[in-house]
């Protein structure tokens, strides 16, 4: 069986669709009937990750728009399932195939699309494979598809994580000593502003004062969060970290006592499961992809990010949480749950299948 | 009743047992009262048993350790949820009920417990160590409550008239609540019809302890609301405007199912009650019994909502009834009607007939799309009071009003119109304030709207300003006509048939999750909407004609023509010719 991935990033990106895209790619590999998984990428910006064993990565692809659309038409048509990994490479697709499975991940699959012949061509698609509910759920909404669906949460490798004490280094270099710690990680960007930041900062004043806030990641929103912190009188409990090394990820998770997120812009919300795995209490959103992340409550607290109090409250109560343990409940996610879903996916919607 | 001042005498158990009576038609399962070893407290309550069937649920009620001692009105919606993290904290529970959640809530989080609860409440909770009552009312003012202070005796009750059935309180009337009723058709809060009697603001807590009441807070306002919802607005692009709505107000509707008896619905042919059967046909699997009020005098006109309520009902399969009430009808239940009205007002008519329909199914809990107007900007007033406010900005626009001279509407507008809340009273006013000395005395009428000062009681709605003018009208009618009028009223007319109505559509927390949404997309919501059930309303019935739902009152008590075409100024005369 040859399976033909068509996405925006995946070896050698940067993100959270970039690791999702590289899990699956590598759970389609290790279906036993797969032959070959052909993967064009449309982006390339960093070091590429070893590339698993019968995948044909097609890396010049990258290098433009026109070398992406060129490695698509000349790879032929002879495959047995074509994923198309973001809604907006369905044109891109249709070069192959009429009939792609079409990969959902969150705020780009929540509206209507700009690109009419887009909206036109996800009539066409063979299945339509969500990240999670809420954003299965929001997508039929407006676009009225009624084809087959399957949900495929993001997986977690525990193994590359764990319980680990606070990195002194990471302690002094942001003056956390004696602090109890909330932490949350993601783009600092104007455009984004449905991250949460605003929300626990907003409740930080009232806090005990030995309670520092740590936003981990960098953008152009950054001083706008920083004045905020200063009017709210906060500005000293308050870290901004900037972008971070990749490698300094794990111990920034552990450096927080409580990992705080009341989103609204979450398809699902993989740093939660990054933060369980590291043993951090977690508190996610009602409203978005965090609370499938959380199980709907089983593996952390859930909040209304529109209710100050509730956040509030809820951070009391996972601050009084005096160990730090990784749930049970966090194998859901693991990989081998991630590779027998993948594999009973190319069971339902490989055309030879 | 906790009779805290060192002055005051114990309470008397004659005097709760009277007030719990007159509510018995509000709970007609279960009642009880409880008086504190020493006679300083007492607490009385009637049960409609929604939640938790079993004896468990009479009240009034103690936590487990038997100290903590509640009366609760309302319905705690999320309470399963905050049942589960209590019980993770290491509370422990004897029933199933939503009133023992609170009694451990408040043990947990103390007066911000008010800021966690989902549901229209109004509750007491008597904290015998801290010697403290603590009281609260839910954020909309949903569920009513009265209280009487006189310096040394605290007394507060689900109504006014339950009040005064205990028999020490005045029935001197409030001048300033009269001269409110008169401008609006109803008393607005936190004004009663009587001096001594006054309602406890939506959305505030406080307590009672030996000093009296004290630490007063608002925690929950409308207009800081919609003032949020501008700086949130990036959330509210993410997502279809339908396919939000579906998910927010199916979740409130989720919540406002939850009862251990069967729920219904009021079903008219509009799109507010239509949608939220559609969304709530969807969440359940299955349609609600419904039903909808039929007058001869409306037949074959725009007014007769039962044929399409009725096509409607057809088309989602519910177990409809189309409930015919006629002058004769009305004539007998007045005098009954009048004993339930609990302060004067213009409206309920129409909730007390469709509350009987209800009740006369077995229905014991019914939906209403109330609330559908003020949330979505439906009503005129979203329209005409920017326009209002911008024309008597104008620099000509006195001149113009000059030279129109002798129209009193002219004369008002060129007075009023240049600020919300002068455009509101304009908009909203039954009467003028010139035209009360002719209805109360000229003494009585100054005294009045002195005490009740009008403009800065609706000024207060839009404290702080919502940022935009929808945000603006919004709280208006939100604050003032729904909560003044249209929610009070629907509680005592519903309450009186042993009739709980839930609102889905008036809910604090969707109106949070909403605002966003609302400040982008503003009136074209209520189309949404309209197109938020999987199957989308139909055109026939989402384009048609907005009424409100009336009764044919002008026809039935025979209203002499009053410059209205309701004639509702008429029967204001005679709605007050009760509290002569």
């Amino acid at each position: 069986m040859r399976i033909l991935h068509i996405g925006t990033d995946s070896f050698g990106g940067y993100g959270g669709i970039a690791l999702y895209n590289r899990e699956l790619i590598a759970a389609l590999a290790s279906h036993p009937a797969v032959d070959e998984v052909v993967v064009i990428p449309r982006i390339i910006v960093g070091e590429r990750e070893p590339i698993p064993p019968k995948v044909t990565f097609v890396a010049e692809a990258a290098r433009g728009r026109l070398a992406f659309l060129r490695a698509v038409r000349r790879v032929g048509s002879r495959f047995d399932l074509v994923i198309c990994a973001h809604v907006n490479l369905l044109p891109a697709a249709r070069l192959v195939t009429k009939h792609p499975l079409l990969m959902l991940y969150g705020i780009e699959a929540w509206k209507l699309l700009r690109d009419p012949i887009s909206n036109r061509l996800l009539h066409g698609v063979r299945g339509v494979i969500s990240i999670s509910e809420i954003t299965r759920e929001r997508f039929i909404g407006w676009s009225h598809y009624d084809g087959p669906s399957q949900l495929l949460p993001n997986s977690i490798r525990t193994e590359w994580y764990g319980i680990r004490p606070k990195n002194r280094a990471l302690v002094s270099r942001y003056h956390l000593d004696g602090k109890r710690v909330l932490l949350t990680l993601g783009r600092v960007v104007a455009a984004e502003r449905y991250k949460g930041f605003d929300e626990v900062l907003e409740v930080l004043p009232d806090l005990d004062a030995d309670v520092s806030y740590v936003i981990a990641g960098g953008g152009n929103d950054v001083p706008r969060l920083q004045r905020k912190a200063v009017r709210l009188g906060v500005a000293d409990r308050v870290v901004f970290t900037g972008l971070f090394p990749e490698e300094e990820k794990a111990d920034l998770y552990s450096l927080a006592d409580v990992y705080v997120m009341p989103s609204r812009g979450e398809g699902f919300g993989f740093v939660f499961l990054e933060a369980l795995a590291c043993g951090v209490p977690v508190i996610a959103s009602r409203l978005d992809g965090g609370r499938e992340a959380v199980r709907e409550g089983e593996l952390g607290s859930l909040v209304d990010p529109t209710n100050p109090a509730e956040i509030r409250l809820a951070i009391i109560d996972a601050l009084a949480c005096v160990e730090k343990r990784i749930p049970a409940g966090l194998d859901y996610f693991s990989y081998a749950n991630f590779e027998r879903r993948t594999h009973a996916i190319i069971d339902q919607f490989a055309a030879n299948a | 009743m906790f009779a805290y001042g060192s002055a005051a005498p114990p309470v008397d158990a004659n005097e709760i047992d009277a007030i719990t009576e007159r509510m018995r038609p509000r709970g007609p399962d279960a009642g009880g009262t409880w008086i504190s070893p020493d006679s300083r407290v007492a607490l009385g309550s009637r049960r409609l048993a929604i939640i938790d069937l079993t004896d468990e649920g009479t009240q009034p009620m103690t936590d487990v350790d038997g100290e903590l001692r509640i009366v609760f009105n309302g319905e705690i919606y999320n309470y399963r949820e905050l049942r589960v993290r209590l019980q993770r904290l290491g509370a422990r529970f004897h029933s199933m009920t939503d009133t023992e959640v609170l009694l451990q809530l408040y043990r947990h989080d103390g007066a911000a417990m008010v800021e966690l609860l989902r549901g229209m409440f109004s509750f007491v909770i008597w904290d015998p160590r801290e010697r403290r009552m603590f009281v609260a009312r839910d954020p909309y003012g949903i569920k009513p409550l009265y209280i009487a202070d006189d310096g040394q005796t605290f007394r507060t009750a689900s109504t006014v008239k339950a009040l005064l059935a205990g028999g020490r309180i005045s029935r001197e009337h409030d001048l300033a609540g009269m001269a409110g009723f008169w401008l609006m058709g109803s008393v607005p809060e936190p004004h009663t019809i009587y001096q001594s009697i006054r309602a406890v603001e939506a959305g505030t807590s406080f307590f009672v302890s030996e000093r009296g009441i004290e630490n007063a807070r608002r925690y929950y306002s409308i207009a800081s609301t919609f003032r949020r919802g501008v700086q949130d607005e990036a959330a509210a692009r993410l997502v279809q405007p339908n396919v939000l709505l579906r998910e927010l107000v199916t979740d409130s509707l989720c919540n406002h199912l939850v009862a251990d008896v069967p729920v219904g619905a009021f079903l008219s042919s509009g799109i507010d009650s239509s949608a939220l059967v559609a969304l709530a046909t969807e969440a359940a699997g299955e349609p609600p019994r419904t039903v909808t009020l039929r007058f001869e005098e409306f037949a074959g006109a725009p007014l007769d909502e039962a044929p399409l309520a009725e096509r409607f009902a057809r088309r989602i399969g519910s177990d409809h009834v189309t409930r015919l009430v006629t002058r004769d009808e009305f004539l007998a239940d007045m005098p009954k009607l009048f004993d339930a009205m609990d302060q004067p007002t213009i409206d309920g008519t129409n909730t007390w007939f469709v509350s009987k329909a209800a009740a006369e199914r077995g229905l014991k809990v019914a939906i209403s799309g109330l609330g559908g107007d003020e949330l979505f900007g439906s009503y005129p007033s979203f329209a005409a009071l920017p326009r209002i406010v911008r024309a008597a900005r104008l620099p000509f626009a006195a001149s113009v009003a000059g030279r129109m001279g002798r129209s009193p509407k002219a004369k008002a507008a060129a007075r009023f119109g240049g600020t919300w809340e002068g455009a509101y009273l304009l908009k909203r006013g039954l009467f003028l304030p010139d035209d009360l000395p002719s209805l109360m005395g000229a003494d009585a009428a100054r005294e009045g709207l002195e005490r009740l000062s009008m403009l800065e009681h609706i000024a207060g709605a839009i404290e702080p300003d919502p940022g935009t003018a929808f945000g603006r009208v919004a709280a208006l009618e939100a604050s003032l006509y729904m909560r003044n009028q249209l929610l009070r009223d629907t509680d005592w007319a519903s309450m009186a048939h042993s009739l709980e109505v839930r609102t889905p559509l008036v809910d604090a927390t969707l109106l949070r999750q909403i605002a966003p949404l609302l400040m982008v997309e503003k009136s074209r919501c209520k189309q949404h909407f309209a197109k938020s059930p999987r199957n989308p309303l139909p055109e026939w019935l989402s384009g048609r004609q907005k009424t409100g739902f009336s009764v044919p009152l002008a026809e039935w008590a025979q209203l002499p023509a009053d410059g209205t075409s309701t004639r509702m100024r008429s029967w204001a005369r005679r709605v007050m010719e009760q509290w002569a």
